[in-house]
This record gives C-alpha cells, structure tokens and sequence, in this order.
C-alpha cells in the first residue's frame, strides 16, 4: 500500500503527471505568486519585486511538497492551476489599473 | 493521514534525492573546495614563478592598462553592449578585458598585457583556471546557460528533499545523539541523519543563498512584469542608481578611459579595480569605475559599497557617486545583498572560511551516505523497483556512485596534478587542464563500470589518497617548490593547499580500509537477487529508523 498514494493504477503515467504537475505547474503558481505579491506589497516597486522575489523559492518548495502529498494527480494539477489562474487574473487587474511600471 | 503524508514525503525524498545526488555531491564537493579559490589559484599560478617574474617589474600601473584596453576595444568591438576591464594588481597581472556585441550576441573575453596591450598568448606564467574551476563547475559545469538551469533544478530539488527529508525524521532531536557504529546499514542511516540534522542551517543557508544569487535567471517574473522586459532598469531601480540610458544610434566615442579612473580614484580616495562602460561608441554611453575594497573592512560586514562612481563616458560628467560602506535601497535589498556576502563568504576571513569548508564537505557526505545508503539497503534486500531490468539499473546506479562520489574526488585532486604536469608553454593550457580534469572523471566512470563494486571504491579511493598524499613530491619534481619551503617564506596560501591534500588523503585512506574491511565481511547471502519485487522494501527511511 505504500506507494499507493503516489500511483494507484498506471504508476508511470501517474508519477509522469505528478512530476509535472511540481516541475512546470509548480513554476507557473509561483511566478503567479510573485507577480501578484509584488503588487499587493506596500512598498517601492523595486523592492516589493525583490521581496517577492527573495519568497519565491520557498514558495516554489511548499508548492512541489503539495503537489506530492495531494491524493492524485488530478487534484495536484487543479492546485495548482486554478490558484495559477486567480493570482493572474488578479494581477492582469493591477496592471491594466496602474499601466505603468515603477 | 499523517502517516500517508509521511510515506509521499519518505518515497519523494528518496527518489527525487537519488537522481540528483550525483550532481548535488559535484556542486557540493567544488563549491567547497571553491572556499579556498583564492588560494588555489595561487598554488596553480606557481608562486615561486610569479615572484621571480615580478621581481625588478614595476608596480602595475592602471592608467596605462586602461589606456591599452580601451584601445583594444575600440578596435575590436567599436559599437558594442557593453564593455568592461579588470585592471592588473600584484596577484592578478594580466589586464582582463571583456565585451558583447549586442545582448544576443556571445559575451566574449581576452587576457592583455598590461603595458603593450597585446594578446597575453602563451607565456613563462602557468596559464591556469586556477580554483576559479571548481566555482565554476559548482555553478555550471563549464556548460554556460545549459549548467546553470541543471544546477538551478537539483538545488530545488535539494531543498525539497530538505524539507521531505525532516518531515520522514520522526525523533529529529534524538538522532542528533544517535550513532550506532559497526551496524551495517543502520550506521548509514545513522551517519546520515547525524550529518544532515547537524549541519542542517547550513544545507538550508547555502542551497537557498544559491538559487537566490541567480534569481534574476531563475525567477525573472515580478521584475519582467512590473518593469516591461527591461531588467537592467529594475537592477538600476534597486540599487538606486541612475536608470539605464535608452541607446541613442548617434555615433560619439568615449572619452580616454584614464581620466576617468582618475578622476574616480581622486573622489573616492581608493585604487580602482573594474571599469565597465555600457552601449560604447554611442551617444548615449556611461562608465562606472568600481573600487578596490579593503580586505578588513569587507570581512567585518555583510553588505554596502567598496565605492564606485558613474560617468557620462562621452561628456565625462560625474551621474553618481557611491562611498564606500555607503549603504543604497531598503530591507529587501539588504536582505539581497546579505544572502549573496552568506553565500559568497565574502565576510569574517578564514575562521569563517574554515567553518564553511568543513559544513560544506559535511553537506557532501550527507548526499554521499544518502546514495550509499539507497545501495546497501538494495544489496542486502532487492526492491525490484525496476522489474526484469533491475539488476542493470542496480549496477548503473553502483558504478555512479563510485565514479559520482569517489571518482569526483580523484578527478579534483587529479586537476592539481594536471595543472603541474601540462607543460607551461602549452597554448592554451588553461583549457586542457579543465578537459583532462573531465577526461579523467569520465575515465573514473569507465573504470567503475568495470570493475566489481567494492574493488571500484577501494581502488578509486585509494588512488585519491595516493595524488593527496604525493602532492607536495610533484610539486617539488616540477616547480621546485613545496610546503616546507612556502611555510619558511611565510606563504600559508601555497603551504595550506598542500597540507590540506594530505589531511584529506589520510581521510580517503581510512574509507579505502573501511570499504575494504567491509567487503571481506560481507556475507555470501547478501549478492543481490535482483528482480525480485518486494513491496515492504519500498523507500521508508522511517521504518529502518524505528
């Protein structure tokens, strides 16, 4: 039973999909995530990047972690896509809002 | 739940550590031998050379470089992105210039003589990469772009394994006492947990600082975002300096170089080191001329300025003048600059270098005990992970740890003796010695494959503490020169590599007696019977812990 949880019927394919979902779904929620915090940080442009930024590995680490303790690989991929989607949409808001950078 | 959560995290770390481990073992082992750069390239350059070369020669004279440099440029890069100049000191001689043509365009470097401004080409100086191998390979693997991303994956999957790794540690404070020795893959296990729950600050410190150095490579969202594309405007923008100056396409040349350095060496009171001149030949051109730091004062601190000041490089108008120890942006920026000194160890001198080196090859054998450990347990109890193949992936895996962890070692310490056997007039010599260096390693590889296991790592390690221990003989066969001698003139730098090879050779003998012990006692039963699936054998740290 114990890897299960990882790969119910197809391992392969589930594992594949597991990974992916870390790799590249996890990079997407987290870029999601820093350019969203660098909006809502109330500090100089540059420096609410940067602490965004400087978050974005630990981050990227919380997301990966997730993804592997979610039940499948379905609702791996869903957390992180739909808070992808959110975050982007929130931040397209800002952008078009303040236009400019800096 | 808690314990399924704990079986993904047991069954992530294992497998996303073991595919990784080779290459983390590699940044781990050079990054830390990278501490000591400085004093390798030392040892490489030949100090009884570089004094004898030196002797009666004037002291290098920076307005004279600057001058050749910048004539260099303009003749071979007239209109380019940028260009930049290392100018000589007394350890560094020769003048360093770099330039790229335009951002896609390859970033391109020469090495000049400092008063003629001629292409150095082979010379009576042992033309070496020096320690700043073993950097670069911890970084990228001599494979540009390509090696940073592999390095940029294995140091999340690092950190990841980090976190996955303590989750599975169920008595995190009890095994900080817990070492059970001459028990087999128990004291693997122990070795390893004893290892990474010591050191952990450190493993966490130095992998999370890495990627964080390299943030604007890997994770350019925010600032692509907020600041259009343009990521010179955001670094302008963060350190508070002048923004980048939009490229004008108006023909204008740059002012002659030497005034500028004095100019800013007059301002600022310190010895220029670095002039770099951004969109040459345009109108739109600026120079920043960056300081020599004091050695001192940069060990007592984390961050703030050695001094520099920018110029208008074709009115010469000063734009921006920065002090040293002057302190530019706020808390995100500090915390920047603070992660790059802890990563750099650019602070607190050679007590804190030694720390590092010693956490640093701690983090190696922890990866090292981790790859180890996957095989003992294999070897003792198949898993038959890979079904009919595993005996095959069993031995892959065998001989990548030898040649990874064993054979890395002997290709590191085989690069000293490269660097002292590859004749000197060679042109080009600094680039066969990196190639030989992974000739070698690739040769390690070779011999594991054919060798039987335990006769690869006794072998391999054996031949390591032979080039540790005969390090100071070939220096004195070569160069004439040897720790006795460096230690009487007072040379710790070139007296400290060598007794520090031999330090470690001592270390890579007693493994090679271990190994040797072991694979005498190790029982008949223990040949692997591979392909045979058995389920409990799957990756639970926790359960051989327990």
């Amino acid at each position: 039973m114990k890897s299960a949880s990882i790969a119910p019927q197809r391992p392969r394919l589930a594992i594949f999909s597991r990974v992916s979902a870390a790799v590249f779904g996890g990079y997407l929620l987290t870029s999601a995530c820093i350019v969203f915090l660098s909006y809502i940080i109330p500090i100089r442009t540059a420096e609410a990047v940067l602490t965004a930024t400087l978050l974005s590995f630990a981050l990227y680490t919380g997301a990966v972690i997730w993804v592997f303790a979610a039940p499948t690989a379905g609702r791996a991929w869903a957390g992180m896509l739909l808070p992808t989607v959110a975050l982007g949409l929130a931040s397209l808001g800002f952008y078009l809002a303040t236009g400019s950078a800096a | 739940m808690k314990n399924t959560f704990r079986q993904s995290m047991s069954w992530l770390h294992t497998w996303g550590s073991l595919w990784f481990a080779w290459i983390l073992f590699a940044v781990f082992f050079t990054g830390t031998l990278g501490v000591f750069d400085d004093a390798i390239s030392h040892w490489m350059r030949d100090p009884l050379a570089v004094t004898a070369a030196s002797e009666g020669a004037p002291p290098p004279d920076r307005l004279q470089a600057a001058r050749v440099g910048q004539a260099f440029l303009e003749k071979n890069a007239p209109r380019a992105e940028f260009w930049s100049m290392g100018l000589p000191d007394e350890e560094n001689t020769k003048l360093r210039v770099f330039w790229r043509d335009n951002p896609q365009a390859e970033f391109q470097d020469r090495e000049l003589d400092p008063v003629t401004g001629e292409d150095a080409g082979p010379s009576k100086e042992r033309k070496t990469e020096g320690g700043h191998h073993f950097v670069h390979m911890h970084f990228e693997f001599h494979a540009g772009d390509a090696g940073i991303w592999l390095v940029g994956v294995a140091a999340m999957v690092m950190l990841v394994a980090l976190v996955s790794g303590i989750v599975v540690h169920k008595k995190i404070f009890v095994d900080f006492f817990t070492f059970r020795p001459g028990k087999g893959q128990r004291s693997w296990l122990d070795s390893h947990n004893a290892l990474s729950v010591l050191t952990l600050p450190f493993q966490f410190m130095i992998v999370y600082t890495g990627v964080v150095a390299f943030a604007s490579i890997y994770m350019p969202a925010a600032a692509m975002v907020r600041y259009h594309g343009d990521l010179d405007h955001f670094f302008a923008d963060i350190q508070e300096r002048p923004a980048p100056r939009q490229m004008q396409n108006v023909a204008a040349p740059v002012m002659p170089l030497p005034g500028l350095v004095t100019a800013a060496e007059n301002r600022i009171g310190r010895e220029a080191r670095f002039i770099s001149v951004s969109h040459p030949g345009d109108a739109s051109a600026s120079a920043r001329i960056f300081m020599r730091g004091d050695e001192a004062e940069m060990a007592s601190r984390l961050r703030g300025s050695n001094g520099s000041v920018q110029f208008d490089a074709v009115s010469g108008e000063i734009l921006d003048t920065e002090m040293p120890g002057e302190i530019r942006g706020a808390g995100a920026f500090s915390t920047f600059q603070s992660m790059r000194a802890l990563h750099f160890v650019t602070f607190g001198g050679y007590t804190i270098k030694w720390l590092y080196f010693i956490c640093g090859m701690a983090g190696a054998a922890m990866l090292a005990t981790g790859a180890i450990l996957f095989m003992v347990k294999r070897r003792k109890k198949p898993a038959g992970e890979f079904g009919a193949s595993t005996a095959r992936v069993y031995r892959v895996i065998d001989a990548l740890n030898v040649s990874g962890i064993a054979g890395l070692m002997l290709a590191s310490v085989g690069y000293f003796w490269i660097n002292r056997l590859v004749p000197v007039a060679l042109p080009e010599r600094e680039v066969w010695e990196v190639g030989l260096f992974f000739a070698l390693w690739f040769l390690t590889l070779v011999h594991a494959s054919l060798r039987p296991v335990m006769r690869g790592w006794v072998e391999q390690l054996g031949a390591t503490a032979f080039l540790c221990l005969a390090l100071p003989l070939i220096n004195m066969l070569t160069t004439g020169d040897n720790f006795v001698a460096a230690l009487a003139r007072g040379d710790g730098e070139a007296a400290g590599v060598e007794l520090t090879a031999m330090a470690c050779g001592l270390l890579c003998i007693a493994a090679a007696r271990f190994v040797r012990r072991k694979s005498q006692q190790a029982p008949q039963a223990a040949r692997a019977r591979a392909g045979k699936p058995d389920a409990a054998a799957d990756a639970d740290v926790e359960a051989e812990a327990a």
